[in-house]
């Protein structure tokens, strides 16, 4: 009894802490289906008028296009990443590949390289190739810029798989690549599992490439419709709407976290770690 | 034969070596050749064509060219040559009179466009009215100005034509001043090196990032043992709200924080409730303005060393801290001498990761505050993208731009090597067992 009462005060200030987040987390939702008197935080009154944009598109511009090119965009790059960085993690863990320290450096040193640099020589790449202002060169480009994190993560993985389960495969006759398809990939599922979990909140909620890379092109994705919604000069400045769209843009992430908490947990801390 | 037992690694590592080839090693070194070009919007991305303008003519003046020459390159030059007499035709001047022009001047040149309408004045079949007669000199005159020659010999000819006396550095130099596309030059770091604004962006970053560390490094160490001591379900709520922020979609995190601290959002009308000065605190002032910058980064960092934090912890033996409480160690002894060491490897990775990662983070700041108010809250990355692909004049200058990030990677990658040393790299990675 002692023990916890002595714990109050460590629960306070890490309430304290944490207060602007769970404020604007508590606001996030609330907002979205009540109003509030002008110059008061605390609403008065329920209405589902703020939701009004999604049967009518005069509210904000059709929500459901953007919804669906997130996804397309989101399961593109997700099968991207897990295909490339399922076959470069088993090479670079498991089979002889000239200078792999060099190249497995090169995966680390490439995993933290800031984007900014990138981003210059990948719009003018994107423009020599003819990709620029495509829905397919954002894509290209954002799986290419999450494959060291894949790669690396895979390696991990594969690491951990006994070297006995390919030795016995290999002693019965198979092909390498039939030990990798039909033995080793299974033991590498949680991996595979976590990190299309991973590509797929960090593809949804990509906003930098597809502004910047596909600007002025007829697709348009949650974020940079979001970001064109809230902008403060627009005529429909309400931050309880940009809530309600920004909410609805984060439901499919929420749901995730819902169900996967323990396993995004462990991918979000351990699995940068490598 | 050795390159056989390699074929298969290089098998499955093709995909990856593809994409990366493409989309990650030949941007880095475009980037790095485009570091030192003057390459912009207005030069473009392929070559460029000579054409001399008046504010070319302008510049070669205050750089001492000769003032005589340049003076008559500006000029118009009215010549009576068969392609001009097709243009006036084809412009619908009175055929008769354009006969006359041909018979009586053909091949004359004249340099005064005055003295060119009195010579068709002359004429017998001259137009009515001076405004049609005007409009028929002109189609007669030609300038070197403003003209597109497709390379340097054809816009060396021109000149050459115009000025045949010039001394050829002359020629040379308006020549190769008049080039549109984009040059080699280093003139990018000589610019940086020199603007006093580099100066105060290497301040802002370092503060920037120095700052937004601590309170990562900091809050994440107090959210981390904090939770460690208290009791599962309450430290499941804190865990549970610590990881939105970074599961949260970077621009709903951003309208969050506009929300929050904005005119009419939450810490406005609760500093108004109270009497406190309430303004855009985002915008309003220097000091908040950062505040928040470091905040909204902070906030993502924390939740990161948090987690990372926390897992650490776990892996203490509890026997440890039964142990030093039979022993008497009070709580801050228990923190000082088991957990905190504990915790040495965390600290340092989540310091040496997040100082990489906070050098080449823009998008938060340019999300909220935008570097603003004026460009006190920016930094070097957000500069640099800014410069070269984010520009509200639509001057897009990639060379310079380039340049900046190419300073950012060399920091950038001599602080992960001296990282990757530290981390015992030969480690992670064990040469495979089987070799076939």
């Amino acid at each position: 009894m002692r023990r916890t009462l002595s714990l109050w005060p460590l629960a306070l200030l890490l309430a304290l802490a944490s207060a602007p987040i769970a404020i604007m987390y508590l606001f996030l939702l609330v907002d979205t289906v009540t109003n509030a008197p002008p110059g008061s935080a605390i609403p008065n009154a329920l209405t589902l008028a703020h939701w009004r944009f999604l049967v009518d598109p005069r509210v904000t511009g059709d929500v459901w296009r953007p919804t669906v090119t997130t996804l397309l965009f989101t399961a593109s790059i997700v099968a991207i990443v897990l295909v490339v960085s399922s076959t470069g993690g088993y090479a670079l863990s498991r089979l002889n590949v000239p200078f792999r320290r060099f190249l497995l450096a090169g995966v680390l040193v490439m995993h933290a390289f800031p984007l900014v640099t990138l981003i210059i020589g990948v719009f003018l790449v994107l423009q020599f190739v003819g990709l620029y202002n495509t829905l397919t060169g954002v894509i290209l480009v954002k799986a290419a810029l999450m494959l060291p994190f894949g790669i690396w993560i895979m390696k991990g993985f594969y690491d951990t798989v006994p070297w006995e389960i390919e030795m016995a495969g290999v002693q019965d006759g198979a092909s390498r690549f039939t030990v990798w398809r039909r033995l080793v990939l299974p033991q590498v599922k949680p991996g595979l599992f976590a990190l299309a979990l991973f590509a797929a909140i960090d593809a949804w909620g990509e906003y930098m490439l597809p502004r910047i890379l596909a600007p002025s092109s007829d697709f348009q994705v949650l974020s940079t419709y979001l970001n064109a919604v809230s902008d403060p000069d627009s005529t429909t400045y309400n931050f309880n709407l940009f809530k309600s769209v920004g909410l609805f843009y984060m439901l499919p992430i929420l749901a995730l976290y819902a169900i996967f908490r323990e396993r995004l947990t462990n991918i979000f801390g351990g699995g940068t770690k490598g | 034969m050795p390159f056989q037992r390699y074929l298969l690694g290089l098998g499955f590592l093709s995909p990856a070596l593809l994409v990366l080839a493409g989309l990650f090693l030949m941007p880095v070194a475009l980037t790095g050749i485009i570091a030192f070009t003057n390459m912009s919007i207005s030069t473009g991305v392929s070559g460029g064509a000579h054409v001399i303008t008046g504010n070319l003519l302008t510049g070669l003046r205050d750089d001492g060219v000769e003032p005589a020459a340049l003076d008559r390159l500006a000029e118009t030059v009215f010549e009576v040559t068969p392609e001009a007499l097709a243009r006036a035709r084809a412009a619908g001047v009175d055929p008769a009179f354009v006969a006359d022009i041909e018979e009586r001047l053909v091949g004359r040149r004249f340099t005064d466009g005055r003295a060119f309408e009195r010579e068709l004045k002359g004429l017998p079949h001259r137009p009515r009215a001076i405004r049609d007669l005007k409009v028929a000199a002109d189609l007669f005159g030609a300038s070197i100005l403003n003209t597109r020659f497709a390379d340097a010999a054809a816009a060396r000819q021109a000149v050459v034509g115009v000025l045949p006396d010039a001394p050829e550095a002359t020629v040379d130099r308006i020549v190769a001043a008049s080039y549109t596309g984009w040059q080699w030059t280093t003139g990018n770091f000589a610019r940086l090196l020199s603007s006093p604004d580099t100066l105060r962006l290497i301040v802002n970053t370092v503060f920037y990032v120095a700052a937004t560390l601590s309170f990562t490094v900091f809050v994440g160490l107090f959210l981390a043992i904090g939770t460690f001591y208290l009791p599962p379900a309450t430290a499941g709520v804190f865990s549970v709200l610590w990881l939105l922020p970074r599961l949260t979609p970077v621009v709903l995190y951003a309208v969050m924080w506009k929300w929050f601290t904005w005119e009419g959002g939450f810490v406005y009308t609760a500093a108004e409730a109270l009497g406190l000065p309430a303004f855009n605190y985002m915008k309003g002032s220097v000091p908040t303005a950062w505040t928040i910058v470091i905040l909204v980064n902070g906030f993502i960092g924390a939740s990161f060393s948090m987690i990372l934090f926390s897992s650490a912890l776990k892996a203490i033996p509890i026997q440890q801290l039964w142990a030093s409480e039979v022993d008497g160690a009070s709580r801050w002894q228990q923190v000082r001498y088991i957990v905190l060491p504990q915790l040495r490897w965390p600290i340092l990775f989540v310091v040496s990761y997040q100082t990489l990662s906070l050098l080449s983070s823009y998008q938060e700041i340019w999300l909220t505050t935008n570097g603003g108010p004026g460009r006190t809250t920016s930094v070097w990355a957000l500069e640099s993208f800014n410069t070269a692909l984010n520009n509200y004049t639509g001057d897009l200058q990639y060379g310079l731009g380039a340049a900046m990030a190419v300073m950012l990677v060399v920091v950038g990658v001599t602080l992960s090597v001296i990282y990757l040393r530290l981390f015992r790299f030969d480690d992670l990675v064990g040469r495979p067992k089987i070799e076939f």
